[in-house]
């Protein structure tokens, strides 16, 4: 009796093995017939992307797996470049974006993509491999019972003074909005300063966290006066029901200051993915303006496409100054930039 | 006597050859199970010996030091806690014992990063203890949190061991000791306490190799020892700093279970003469309240707060907002993964097993051990092996849920051996031989035959293989395609981002779920009793 269970088992397992086998010849020798799904990885946030995802499946009818694995999936497409598994990456970086297009991770869809002039060619690739869609400001995020917006730094070298020892938090260097913010650095301030720049900053800060939400929730609840993150952070703390009491600087606005960096989260192409018709539809789908407005609403970012209304109590991007690198810039730099951040002490991920 | 290929071949086998069915079958299936972990070392060996340089100048040091260090300390705790808690519970009259026994084991049922949210939600910076009275007394982000975490939900180990020995010890050795005017507690220390040390190095060795191979509770408590900085190098996929990083720590792995292999050769001791007779209590006195309050503790620290805590947040969860609508595909895709994991594990475990107990040789002991390559092996190895090996030499299984279950099955494939190899040792070599007279060939005799009469380790090594794939966090978060989510991914996931009510009833099914072969280990450690 036991025999049987196990031989029946056994046989089982072959049959699921050869359905799996099957299915997947299946898949290959159709690739493109009927767009029945995509694979998306993800190094933004599962609360901001599901939602979209969802809405996408229910607008379209096409199936939607999403793999959250934080920046880890840049270099996991990196890796699978020989059989590639996903056709859609939604990215938090520009600079990775724009450094997978170069890495020939990333191509652009085999038709041209119905509405990606609605994005500013300053925020996409040139061959329409990658798009912007929400932009990401440096910003100063404070504790209003901690600090006062007057003692507050305004610019980026003063967080190196020793004043500031202790009292704030930054991310670990390989986040994706550091890397391009360093990178934006360099091409101001050329790599001696900026080395320099990160050494004293990482010894000054109080805290080295592995993202941006710790920071906000520890300056919030008063763990530090401040810290440096992205702009929506700060108004995602507002939003919270204790702890709130949270103001914001836009750094570097001064004359002759280099202004806030920027950066782009956005939607890049799967060199060779297995179901590219499919991915050029959610391209042209997520470009839909109402699609626009819901992939920025959800984190509180602020539109690329300036015909899409902004979330209710955010800065309009053309309201401050902003540092004029384009970001396709930010893919070349990319890895030098990491290797730089190493080199500076400040660990890439957190030890 | 001429020397032929032949003669050389039976000779190896120590003139019993097996059949060329069974001895491919399980060829085939060690050389499955090592070949990652080879492709591990080949990646590594093949960086720039620049790169070894650097990072055994620059990373190894630090993480060594992180590493030995808490391991150290945890033996250190939990062996402590274990022994004393054995010895409580097997040689004194504890009030209760019976009671206690099975108690003190459920910690081996609370996966420890499932113990390190629920005491980052008691005393974490935004912690319980810290909303009450202002301040924590434990910094769980640092080398004492990580420390106490892994100790109270290892103890176990320790404490099973060394109570199986204490069981099987007897008392003769103690009641000459008593008889030469030694009280209780100098009893413990200068008789038991030395005869236990074998016993003792045993748990506290897996007590150690596990904290080698821990990636979960050191990750959540965000301290840095080699199985999370090798799974962070993934994460940014420098696989050669990875692979390197990996060799190092089996190189430490393999250190450990070679000291503790030469100090069991050296301290035997022996019951001369008679079965031992049962043990008798020690009565513990006025010291009953001291001993029964430690004991309360231990349990309260371990297993209570823990368990409080994710019920807390369950319901929570339950209440304001009902059971994510996930949560069933969570735990079919947990089911589906490490249910195939556990059948394969089943049919693997049977020919080998067989092979090195029939035809105990060089050869069978040589794919035996290949078989165990996987065995203390941290799941961020074997991941990093099956990543290499899939992605070069089988590109239609990576990206799938197979990919997952081939990693749990080279990881826990050790624990099904074991379980198949003590209901083998129970079946005469005879019936076997009975088995060919009447005219089944080898493979027929294993799988129509023996496979039959150890059913009942086979399958309790199939639960083994089920649980532990359940409970796998590293392997699955590097491993899992786009939208195979499992229950300790989801814990993962949604305790990162502290969203508790989220985290806690996957936690609470993962944690109930290994309670189930948490009394079969039990059987086996006290079967002496």
């Amino acid at each position: 009796m036991r025999l049987r269970i196990l031989a029946a088992a056994a046989l089982s397992l072959l049959a699921i093995v050869g359905a799996g086998c099957a299915a997947k010849a299946d898949s290959r020798s159709t690739p493109s017939d009927k767009p029945d799904k995509i694979v998306v990885y993800t190094s933004r946030k599962e609360e901001f992307v599901a939602p979209l995802l969802a809405k996408f499946t229910k607008d379209t009818g096409i199936k939607a797996d999403a793999l959250y694995a934080d920046d880890a999936v840049i270099n996991r497409l990196k890796e699978e470049v020989g059989s590639p598994r996903a056709d859609i990456l939604i990215g938090n970086d520009a600079g990775a974006l724009e450094y997978l297009r170069l890495k020939k991770v990333l191509a652009p869809a085999d038709q041209a993509i119905v509405g990606i002039e609605s994005i500013d060619s300053a925020f996409r690739a040139a061959d329409g491999s990658w798009f912007g869609l929400s932009a990401r400001t440096r910003v100063l995020m404070y504790n209003k019972d901690l600090i006062t917006d007057a003692q507050m730094p305004k610019t980026m070298e003063e967080l190196t003074d020793p004043k500031w020892k202790g009292k704030f938090a930054i991310a670990r260097g390989g986040n994706g909005s550091v890397i391009a913010h360093v990178s934006a650095l360099r091409a101001e301030w050329g790599d001696a300063k900026t080395e320099e720049w990160i050494r004293k900053v990482k010894d000054n800060a109080g805290a080295i966290t592995d993202g941006h939400g710790d920071i906000r929730k520890a300056v919030g609840a008063g763990e530090f006066s401040f810290g440096l993150v992205n702009n929506y952070y700060y108004h995602q703390q507002l939003l919270e029901s204790a702890d709130n009491n949270v103001g914001v600087i836009y750094p570097d606005q001064g004359d002759g200051e280099m202004g806030a960096v920027v950066n782009a989260a956005g939607v890049g192409l799967v060199a060779g993915g297995p179901n590219r018709t499919a991915a050029r539809e959610f391209a042209q789908w997520v470009l839909l303006p109402e699609n626009q407005r819901a992939f920025s609403n959800a984190s509180l970012e602020v539109p690329i496409n300036p015909a899409i209304e902004a979330p209710d109590g955010t800065a309009a991007i053309d309201s401050y100054k902003v540092n004029d690198l384009p970001l396709s810039k930010l893919g070349e730099v990319w890895e030098d930039t990491r290797s730089l951040i190493e080199r500076a002490g400040l660990d890439l991920e957190l030890k | 006597m001429t020397l032929t290929v032949h003669g050389l071949w039976v000779r190896a086998w120590r003139g019993r050859p097996p059949e060329g069915w069974l001895l491919l079958v399980a060829l085939v299936a060690a050389v499955f199970m090592s070949a990652p972990v080879a492709y591990v070392g080949i990646r590594a060996f093949s960086e720039a010996g620049s790169r070894w340089t650097v990072l055994l100048n620059e990373r190894v040091p630090t993480l060594l030091w992180n590493t030995v260090s808490l391991a150290a300390a945890v033996g250190l705790v939990a062996g402590t806690l274990g022994v004393t808690l054995a010895w409580l519970i097997n040689r004194t009259d504890l009030p209760g014992r019976r009671m206690w026994r099975w108690l003190l084991a459920l910690p081996l049922a609370i996966p420890p990063y499932v113990g390190a949210m629920a005491y980052v939600i008691v005393f974490g910076p935004r912690g319980w203890v810290t909303d009450v009275f202002g301040s924590t007394p434990l910094d769980m982000y640092s080398f004492a949190g990580a420390a106490f975490v892994l100790s109270v939900f290892t103890y176990p180990y320790v404490y099973l061991v060394v109570g199986s020995a204490t069981a099987r010890l007897g008392r003769s050795h103690e009641d000459v000791a008593r008889s030469l005017g030694l009280g209780p507690f100098a009893v413990f220390r200068r008789v038991t306490l030395p005869l236990m040390r074998p016993a003792i190095g045993a748990g506290v060795v897996l007590v150690v190799l596990y904290v080698l191979s821990d990636f979960g509770a050191v990750a959540l408590l965000r301290y840095s020892t080699f199985t999370s900085a090798i799974y962070y190098q993934m994460g940014g996929f420098d696989t050669g700093a990875a692979a390197i990083l990996s060799v190092v720590l089996i190189a430490l792995t393999l250190l450990i279970l070679g000291a503790e292999a030469a100090t069991r050769h050296k301290a035997r001791f022996y019951q001369t003469g008679g079965v031992a007779s049962a043990p008798r209590l020690i009565e513990l006195g006025r010291l009953k309240w001291a001993a029964l309050t430690y004991v309360a503790v231990v349990f309260t620290i371990s297993v209570a707060v823990p368990l409080a805590v994710l019920g807390y947040w369950t319901r929570q969860g339950l209440l304001e907002q009902g059971l994510d609508p996930r949560f069933f595909e969570f735990a079919i895709n947990t089911v589906k993964a490490a249910g195939i994991a556990a059948v394969i594990a089943m049919v693997v475990a049977v020919p080998v097993v067989y092979l090195r107990s029939r035809h105990p040789s060089p050869p069978s002991t040589i794919i035996e051990r290949l078989a165990y390559s996987g065995y203390a092996l941290p799941g961020v190895i074997v991941a990093l092996g099956v990543i290499f090996f899939s992605l070069r030499l089988a590109p239609a299984i990576y990206g799938t849920m197979f990919l997952v279950a081939v990693a749990y099955v080279i990881r826990f494939l050790p624990q099904a051996m074991q379980s198949v190899s003590a209901s083998l040792a129970a079946v005469s070599p005879r019936i076997d031989e009975a088995a060919r007279v009447a005219g089944l060939g080898p493979l027929g005799v294993v799988f129509r035959v023996i496979a039959h009469l150890i059913a009942p380790g086979v399958i309790a090594g199939g639960a083994l293989v089920f649980v532990g794939s359940a409970k796998e966090l590293p392997a699955t978060l590097l491993l899992r395609p786009a939208g195979f989510d499992t229950l300790a991914v989801r814990v993962w996931i949604e305790a990162g981002e502290g969203a508790y009510h989220l985290a806690a009833p996957p936690a609470l099914v993962i944690v109930l779920l290994s309670l189930l072969p948490l009394k079969w280990m039990l059987d086996r450690f006290q079967e002496a009793d």
